[in-house]
């Protein structure tokens, strides 16, 4: 990837994590510190958290990926909601 | 008593294939319909949907469904809805469906819904032709979705969106995107025609309950927000909530 300005850098990693369509996900959080992406938000499974940080190591191999998303559980609800 | 299981936004794609699946096999016990809520794709690809669709097949309960932004994604809607419809879900958009479940009609009608805002902040159709198509689209989902609930004769009467009606639903999410997440033109329409429960996806990190101003029902089942395979919503036949009396301008 060309060189980005660090200011802007974060967005452009959010920008490729949504259209690269092995992640396409909108929701993620992206903060840079030094040569440190740290990645945040929820995912559906194990696998796309794993494809995220190989996605962003492409992307930055220069870089640290720290990928703190969390997948979301998907389990049968307990019991029901009575709404009317 | 009527069972509504409802998810949406489970984004089927490579490495997402399993979410519901593992779940299935209880759900004819759990609830007497499925409701679908967009986003069934991560693209937009027919293939993405054809794991869903494939899952689905045979379920000995109705599946309804209304398509989300992801799934207009790839250009292909119709393919994906084709593939869904291959399987037997009845996919909606601007129109609805009635179903007979023990003897009582229960009526969906759905769209998939679009942006603009809410009161006092929503987008006008004024200036440039992108804003004009921008807001335009909402208007004439919205008013499509009023004449389709209007027009449905049913016991209970449910309407299935992707993006949200309300701003409650929507607490957590950033602000900024708020126009982009839903618009109060859909809920409006509910409560010009009236409806037992509105469902709807999009925003993963709103919240599941809210109500329309005029009192019915929300219900965010983006599948972040309610982290279960599905949620069950049981709705009495006999307690609708009807038009709120016109006071305004008609």
């Amino acid at each position: 990837m060309t060189e980005k300005r660090p200011d802007y850098l974060p967005e452009h990693i959010r920008e490729t994590l949504i259209h690269d369509p092995r992640v396409a996900e909108q929701d993620l959080r992206v903060e840079v510190k030094e040569h440190r992406v740290m990645l945040g938000g929820n995912v559906a499974t194990p696998q796309l958290r794993q494809t995220i940080t190989e996605v962003a190591s492409e992307l930055l191999p220069g870089y640290e990926i720290v990928n703190e998303t969390t997948v979301v559980p998907a389990a049968e609800p307990d019991g029901e909601e009575p709404v009317s | 008593m009527i069972r509504i299981a409802a998810v949406g936004d489970l984004h089927y794609g490579a490495g997402s294939q399993d979410i519901l699946r593992p779940s299935l096999q209880h759900l004819p016990d759990r609830a007497d319909i499925l409701l679908l809520a967009g986003d069934l794709t991560r693209c937009g690809g027919p293939e993405e949907v054809r794991v869903l669709a494939d899952q689905v097949r045979g379920l000995p309960i109705p599946v309804v469904a209304v398509l989300g932004n992801h799934d207009y994604h790839a250009d292909r809607e119709d393919d994906v809805r084709r593939v869904l419809e291959g399987a037997g879900v009845k996919v909606l958009e601007g129109d609805a469906v009635a179903l007979d479940v023990d003897g009582v009609r229960v009526g969906i009608a759905g769209t998939k819904g679009f942006g603009g805002g809410f009161r006092g902040a929503h987008g006008s159709d004024f200036g440039e032709p992108e804003m004009k198509a921008f807001v335009g689209h909402t208007k004439m989902l919205s008013d499509r979705l009023e004449q389709a609930l209007e027009e449905l004769e049913a016991d209970l009467r449910i309407a299935l969106l992707h993006y949200s009606p309300i701003e409650a639903t929507l607490e957590g999410e950033r602000l900024e995107i708020y126009p982009f997440l839903g618009s109060y033109l859909m809920a409006e329409a509910v409560d010009n025609a009236g409806a037992d429960l509105l469902l709807h996806g999009h925003a993963h990190h709103g919240v599941e309950k809210g109500r329309t101003p005029a009192g019915i029902p929300v219900r965010n089942v983006a599948q972040p927000v309610i982290r279960h395979a599905y949620n069950v919503y049981t709705l009495n036949a006999h307690r609708q909530v009807l038009p709120a009396a016109a006071g305004g301008i008609s």
